[in-house]
């Protein structure tokens, strides 16, 4: 088992700013060219490691680059340049409850969300209490999930995503859904992944979150790497540089 | 080979995927199933009105197997017909439609127009089915050729996949592919001899002549589509319950093989951009 559960080597990652986007074969053709763009670098060289076991906050401001490296991550998106290995099966949960589908019950969408994420059918049929009983939508498990309120939705969403099982959970600011009392099981599950020797890698705007939950962080600022190591010694930076950007 | 393993792999969330398709489609309908019989219906309706009654549109009777009735013939050429289109449309929009899920989670996204075909083969056999036991009614003799019939079903369907996958990336890039596509199997099916024998077509191209001072004639270039030749395929089969010419199955197979693997291909190479270009 190595010590690095992802490793971030110089990675770059450009989106095309366009002045003009033919879309259409009519424009295309009109003005005798498919786009016009420049080049806009979301992330400029980025390299770090994120050790296993950890818990991994990534921090910075809006287009900071945070989300398009938490893509990267999650393999939506691919780098220019460098490479990102992981070593572990990744689960990435950027939005919970995609690929549902309204029609469907509770408990088809979630044979269907769980192969989406990647989960086999004997996986799922194993975890199925489990997620149930976590998403606390039991008695509504046969009905339609266009039904459920938008608290059971993204609920019944998050207790499949967490049940995936991977040894490296990358988490968009997903935390901020529920009341009070599931976010407090969700964070206990994120100490059982913790304790269990995995890694959960996580994007949030809220410092006390990040202080709360990671012991490693890393800090983004217009695609630039400025700070990755301890969790306390990088928000702490993170903070100085906007304290004194305000002055 | 990596990547047909990687496939491989996907089948389950395959076969979710088809099923939520297929349980999604004609959920809250009274008739549910039913529906996917009501447009092949209706067209077999409106075309045997028109070309079998007022333009007396005659095929040759079924050979050996004596048929003569124009709406199972025209249905044996149609139903493949609208297998095929269905394919190509909702294949086509099939990445544009689940821009949602691309942008956020990770899976072989080959996966989502591969599911089109899935649940379009659903309903294609099941109207297959009701076609066999009409011609059964009617006389012919179709029970010994099912292996066969099978066989170049499959055909069909990988030689649509092949589009499917081709168009949907297409369609990505450019949005004008789907309504470009409507008007273009519009002209397809009336260029393919679904409603009227080919041997008109033959006829009509022996008048004509050589073109231009060329060696090839009209029916030269018809022949170029290949659903030309599926659907004569499929009417050797159902229709006259023969064994189909050895050159129409390899014509078919090369069809198949070549789009599927042009579509392969062109998805892959294009696969990691789509989260992007959506």
């Amino acid at each position: 088992m190595s010590d690095v559960a992802v490793r971030v080597d110089h990675v770059s990652k450009s989106f095309r700013l366009y002045h003009e986007r033919n879309q259409t074969i009519k424009s295309a053709v009109m003005r005798g060219r498919r786009s016009v763009h420049e080049d806009f670098w979301a992330l400029r060289d980025v390299s770090f490691d994120v050790p296993a076991g950890s818990t991994f906050g990534l921090i910075g401001s809006n287009g900071s680059g945070k989300s398009t490296l938490l893509k990267c991550l999650a393999s939506i998106y691919y780098p220019n340049e460098g490479t990102i290995s992981h070593f572990g099966k990744v689960a990435a949960m950027l939005e919970v409850g995609s690929g549902f589908h309204s029609e469907l019950s509770g408990r088809e969408n979630i044979f269907l969300n769980g192969s989406i994420l990647g989960m086999s059918k004997k996986e799922i049929t194993r975890k199925y209490d489990e997620i149930v009983d976590f998403s606390g939508v039991e008695q509504f498990i046969d009905q339609p999930v266009k039904n459920y309120s938008s608290g059971m939705y993204v609920r019944l969403g998050f207790a499949i995503a967490i049940n995936v099982d991977p040894d490296i959970l990358v988490v968009d600011e997903v935390l901020a859904v529920g009341d009070s009392e599931f976010q407090e099981k969700c964070f206990r599950k994120f100490e059982d992944f913790k304790r269990a020797g995995k890694t959960v890698i996580l994007v949030s705007h809220s410092m006390e979150t990040v202080k709360l939950m990671c012991d490693q962080a890393a800090w983004l600022n217009r695609g630039e790497l400025m700070a990755a190591g301890k969790a306390e010694t990088t928000i702490q930076a993170y903070l100085d540089s906007m304290g004194s950007g305000q002055h | 080979m990596r990547y047909l393993k990687e496939v491989f792999a996907a089948r389950e969330l395959l076969g979710n995927l088809v099923s939520r398709e297929v349980k999604g489609k004609y959920s809250r309908t009274i008739f549910g199933q039913l529906w996917s019989l009501v447009n092949p219906l209706a067209l077999m309706l409106i075309y045997t009105f028109v070309f079998g009654l007022i333009f007396r549109s005659h095929p040759a009777a079924g050979d050996p197997s004596g048929l003569d009735v124009f709406a199972l013939w025209l249905l044996c050429g149609l139903l493949p017909w609208i297998f095929f289109s269905t394919v190509v449309t909702t294949g086509a929009g099939s990445l544009v439609a689940n821009a949602g899920l691309i942008q956020k989670v990770y899976f072989t996204r080959i996966v989502l127009p591969l599911s089109v075909v899935g649940s379009a083969a659903y309903n294609w056999l099941f109207e297959m089915f009701v076609l066999v036991v009409a011609l059964s009614i009617a006389g012919a003799f179709v029970l010994p050729w099912l292996p066969l019939l099978l066989v170049v079903m499959l055909l069909l369907a990988v030689f649509s996949a092949g589009f499917a996958l081709m168009l949907a990336v297409a369609n990505v890039y450019f949005r004008d592919t789907q309504w470009f596509l409507s008007i273009a199997l519009q002209i397809g099916m009336y260029l393919t001899p679904i409603i009227y024998p080919v041997s008109l077509v033959e006829k009509a191209s022996k008048d004509v002549g050589s073109l231009a001072g060329t060696p090839f004639a009209l029916i030269d270039i018809y022949r170029l589509n290949p659903m030309d030749h599926f659907v004569t395929v499929f009417r050797q089969v159902l229709y006259d319950n023969r064994l189909p010419d050895g050159l129409e199955m390899l014509i078919c197979l090369a069809w198949a093989v070549g789009s599927a693997a042009l579509g392969v291909l062109v998805f892959r190479r294009n696969e990691r951009n789509l989260a992007e270009a959506l």
